[in-house]
């Protein structure tokens, strides 16, 4: 008989060894239960070596219920036993433990069996960074249809989505599949589950698709979008009605994270609103077919010098409540009304000047390669500040052709000894009001900003004695430009311009045209009437005559320049410089050879039509070029005839006089004789 | 024979520095339009002579200026218009006598008095040289001795090309008719005797002219000079 003692220990032995496997539902394997002994306590957990800590606490019901239960821990934990167990085992990371462990998967579930379902093949060949313990857990895995059947779709879809899984697409480009869970439920579509939009897509069914692009897959995955958000509502907006063709839905509105615009419009500032559609690839179609990107880049723009103005602050006719529709004939239309209206408003000053050069002429003729405020200062949205390179870099971009010829000159090399006043582009030519300078002398304003002396200088030089005149000086200067005298062996002409009296201004090639019935294109064949491509003195004075006929008193302004800009460039040193009067001053210098009535044209471009090399000697362009005179350049060839006609006849009469006295002098010796025999 | 007065200090001065300007204008002149052809000076010496000569004349220009009006000497460069016919008789005889009366042995129609200096040709043609022509000259070399300058009346007469084709035309009229002038001169009673006047002030004059009536001539050009 035990006593009263002996039965409480034996009670106590009992529960204490039994209570163990009837909390484990009895189903434990032996070793399982011995891992346990240690592995069941929650603390058990063990720091990994970058810091994060593993815990190694096991729930025994919870793996007794696992179809993994039969293998026990061994099965899968195969480098442990009791023997060696527990010893030191470095690991980097969970990450790297999860991996390495998975590998224990493979030894029951065979890698050509896993790829039999097809998404999960892709995803075991594809993400390589995955292991299997990462979407299925470890310790608790159900069988799979117990574990769908407790799962809500979302939560289905979110094991492997929750992970940073991605797709790539024919085009190479990679998209990530990742869905935040977080972001998502607090998302306009947080109620609804996955399957709602992803409408291929189940707990039971998971198809694999390729698409070409992310914008095919976009443009497929977007179509679910009108289901609930009908087309025709969404093009009551004015952006949407301009966008809708051109962006999808998740362009501007995102997707799993998507917000309702009200809530989009209460939270965002006007810029983060603007950019929530500008931040996508974004553009315009022009009347004419050609595209506008309207992408901004919010990182470029806040990097600009107007990185700190907000949308609204230039395109004030934009805000979270309005965005306008409007059409535009072309990208050049668009640019030409973006100037006045969103660039004047803070640069009114450079507008006016810019206004007035022929870069805006060209611009508003139509001209594609005409430059506005972007094409030298950069988009507005990533414009930077300007300093002496913005010129450089911008006008090279369509004058690249003076490039060698200013870099040879006296300029460039002063700027690369580092002086600071060495001239760039707009030293002389202005940034804003940059004028056609085959068409006139005002590129001279350019060179005295620095030459201020220059008037003096060749003053002290170029004068009629015997009393010093700065004007004479100034003669010149308003018909040679100073290229002409310092460019460096550059072939001298001579432009002859039509200039209206009345108005003192150039007459234009289309009213020119039109005063002579023709259009631009057959202005050359009206003028030269003899048809040899080349106007000759007759041909000058008929079109004279012919303005004049219709009431339009004109003078050809004349003027010296060098052939091209490329020359004009090639500026050398003092020394260089004509100096020698009879280089233009002599009847016949090659300097006037070269001749040409030129006219500007609407568009800022000049027509130059040749003329022959002896028009300005002629009587004939006395009166039409009037007020173009060059001693010897200009001389006309007739009076040099009539000054010897004038000679010869002036030396005629006393000759033709004293041979009539002489052969008179018997008449005159008889009367003498007549009248002494009277006496 | 005696001696008449016929040329004032003032008007032998200013008609040798005009003479003498003259040549070397129209012979700077054509140095610098004819460079080509010939080099008596270098183009900048032809420029600096022209216009430095072309202002000693200006000058030089006030003096007849001045000489004829204060001493109301201009009227014998008047001709008398207000007889019109009887003035073209007399220059149509003044034409006549050296067309042929010349030839003839006629004896000059006109005789050179200090108050009726010129005969009716020279009177019309100095008048008009004078008047209009030399200060044509002068006031059209300035605009081209300095356009810029005289710019607003350069302006008003069409332009500096018009101002150059008046000067050069000039240029070209005084070149033939400084050669008729010479030889005009030496149609005194001597070659010479016109030219010694012009630097002495006396023209001699023959016992002849004193006798109009008689038949006796002799070949005397007239009063040259102006």
């Amino acid at each position: 008989m035990m006593s009263n003692r002996e039965k409480v220990l034996l009670s106590l032995f009992l529960v204490f060894m039994i209570i163990p496997v009837y909390a484990y539902a009895g189903s434990l394997s032996d070793d399982a239960q011995m891992c346990l002994g240690c592995h069941s306590g929650k603390d058990v957990t063990k720091q990994l070596e970058n810091k994060e800590v593993l815990s190694l606490f096991i729930n025994g019901d919870a793996f007794a219920n696992s179809v993994h239960n039969a293998t026990g821990c061994g099965g899968c934990h195969t480098d442990i036993s009791m023997d060696n167990h527990p010893q030191p085992k470095k690991i980097k990371s969970k990450k790297d433990y999860s991996a390495s462990n998975s590998n224990s998967c493979s030894m029951c579930h065979m890698e050509d069996q896993l790829k039999k379902k097809q998404m999960h093949g892709y995803l075991i060949s594809r993400t390589k960074n995955i292991s299997c313990a990462e979407c299925h857990g470890a310790h608790y895995i159900t069988s799979l249809a117990k574990w769908k059947t407790g799962l809500t779709e979302m939560q289905y879809c979110l094991s492997c989505h929750k992970y940073d899984i991605s797709m790539t697409h024919g085009s190479g480009e990679t998209m990530s599949l990742q869905v935040n869970e977080a972001a998502m439920k607090g998302s306009a579509h947080g109620s609804l589950s996955c399957g709602a939009c992803h409408m291929d897509f189940s707990k039971s069914d998971h198809p694999v698709r390729t698409f070409k692009s992310k914008k095919e897959y976009t443009a497929n995955a977007i179509k679910v979008c009108t289901l609930c958000h009908r087309e025709e509502e969404l093009r009551k907006s004015p952006a949407h009605s301009t966008s809708i063709s051109k962006a999808s839905c998740t362009d501007c509105h995102g997707f799993h994270t998507v917000k309702g615009i009200k809530a989009q419009k209460a939270t965002a500032q006007d810029t983060q609103y603007c950019l929530s559609c500008h931040k996508s690839k974004l553009s315009m179609t022009m009347k004419n077919g050609e595209s506008l990107s309207v992408y901004v880049d919010e990182a470029e723009h806040k990097k600009s010098v107007h990185g700190k103005l907000s949308c609204t602050q230039c395109h004030a006719t934009f805000s979270k409540t309005a965005h306008p529709a409007r059409s535009f004939s072309s990208k050049r239309d668009y640019s030409l009304s973006s100037l006045s209206e969103v660039c004047k408003k803070c640069h009114a000053d450079a507008f006016t000047k810019y206004e007035a050069g022929v870069h805006y002429s060209l611009m508003k003729s139509g001209n594609s390669k005409a430059p506005s405020c972007a094409e030298c200062h950069g988009g507005a949205h990533s414009v930077a500040k300007t300093d002496t390179s913005t010129g450089m870099k911008s006008c090279n971009k369509c004058h690249s052709d003076m490039n060698s010829s200013y870099e040879a000159s006296v300029h460039n090399k002063a700027r690369q000894a580092g002086k600071a006043n060495a001239p760039v582009c707009s030293s002389c030519h202005n940034a804003h009001d940059v004028q056609m300078t085959g068409m006139t002398t005002q590129i001279k304003d350019g060179c005295l900003k620095c030459h201020s002396n220059a008037g003096e200088l060749h003053a002290k030089w170029l004068w009629n004695p015997p009393i010093p005149s700065s004007t004479f000086a100034a003669t010149h200067f308003d018909v040679v430009s100073c290229a002409a005298c310092h460019a460096t062996g550059a072939t001298r002409v001579i432009s002859l311009i039509p200039h209206e009296c009345s108005t003192r201004k150039p007459l234009m090639q289309e009213d020119l045209a039109a005063l002579l019935n023709t259009d631009v294109e057959g202005l050359m064949g009206k003028m030269d009437i003899n048809g040899d491509k080349s106007l000759d003195a007759s041909e000058i004075w008929d079109l004279y005559v012919t303005l004049w006929k219709k009431d339009t008193r004109s003078t050809f302004l004349g003027k010296m320049d060098v052939s091209s800009g490329a020359e004009a460039h090639r500026i050398g040193s003092k020394s260089e410089a004509i100096r020698a009067c009879e280089k233009c001053h002599q009847t016949g210098a090659d300097y006037f050879k070269n001749v040409s009535l030129v006219v500007a044209g609407s568009d800022g471009k000049r027509a130059v039509y040749e003329a022959k090399s002896d028009v300005l000697n002629s009587i004939y362009t006395i009166l039409p070029a009037s007020k173009f005179y060059a001693l010897g350049g200009t001389s006309i060839k007739l009076f040099d005839i009539l000054f010897v006609v004038a000679l010869i006849g002036g030396i005629a009469v006393p000759i033709g006089h004293i041979s009539l006295r002489v052969i008179t002098s018997p008449l005159r010796s008889l009367r003498k004789m007549g009248k002494g025999g009277k006496k | 024979m005696k001696l008449i007065y016929l040329h004032p200090l003032a008007i032998r001065i200013w008609h040798w520095v005009n003479a003498g300007g003259f040549i070397i204008l129209i012979l700077t002149g054509a140095q610098i339009r004819f460079g080509n052809y010939m080099s008596l000076f270098s183009f900048e010496t032809a420029v600096n002579i022209h216009s430095w000569l072309g202002f000693i004349l200006l000058a030089n220009y006030f003096i007849w200026v001045i000489y004829y009006l204060v001493t109301f000497k201009i009227k014998i460069y008047i001709p008398p218009l207000h007889h019109p016919i009887e003035y073209a008789k007399k220059a149509l005889n003044q034409a006549k006598f050296y067309g042929w009366g010349i030839m003839v042995g006629d004896k000059n129609p006109h005789h050179s008095t200090p108050d009726n200096k010129f005969n009716p040709m020279q009177q019309i043609s100095y008048l008009m040289i004078m008047v209009l022509l030399i200060p044509a000259q002068i006031v059209t070399g300035l605009f081209l001795w300095d356009p810029n300058l005289f710019g607003p009346i350069v302006n008003l007469i069409g332009g500096v090309q018009i101002a150059s084709l008046v000067h050069v035309l000039l240029w070209i009229f005084f070149s033939a008719f400084i050669i008729v002038h010479f030889y005009l001169a030496t149609l005194g009673h001597t070659p010479m005797a016109h030219i010694i006047a012009m630097f002495s002030g006396y023209e001699e004059e023959h016992e002849e002219h004193g006798h109009e009536h008689e038949e006796h001539g002799h070949e005397h050009g007239g009063g040259h000079g102006h």
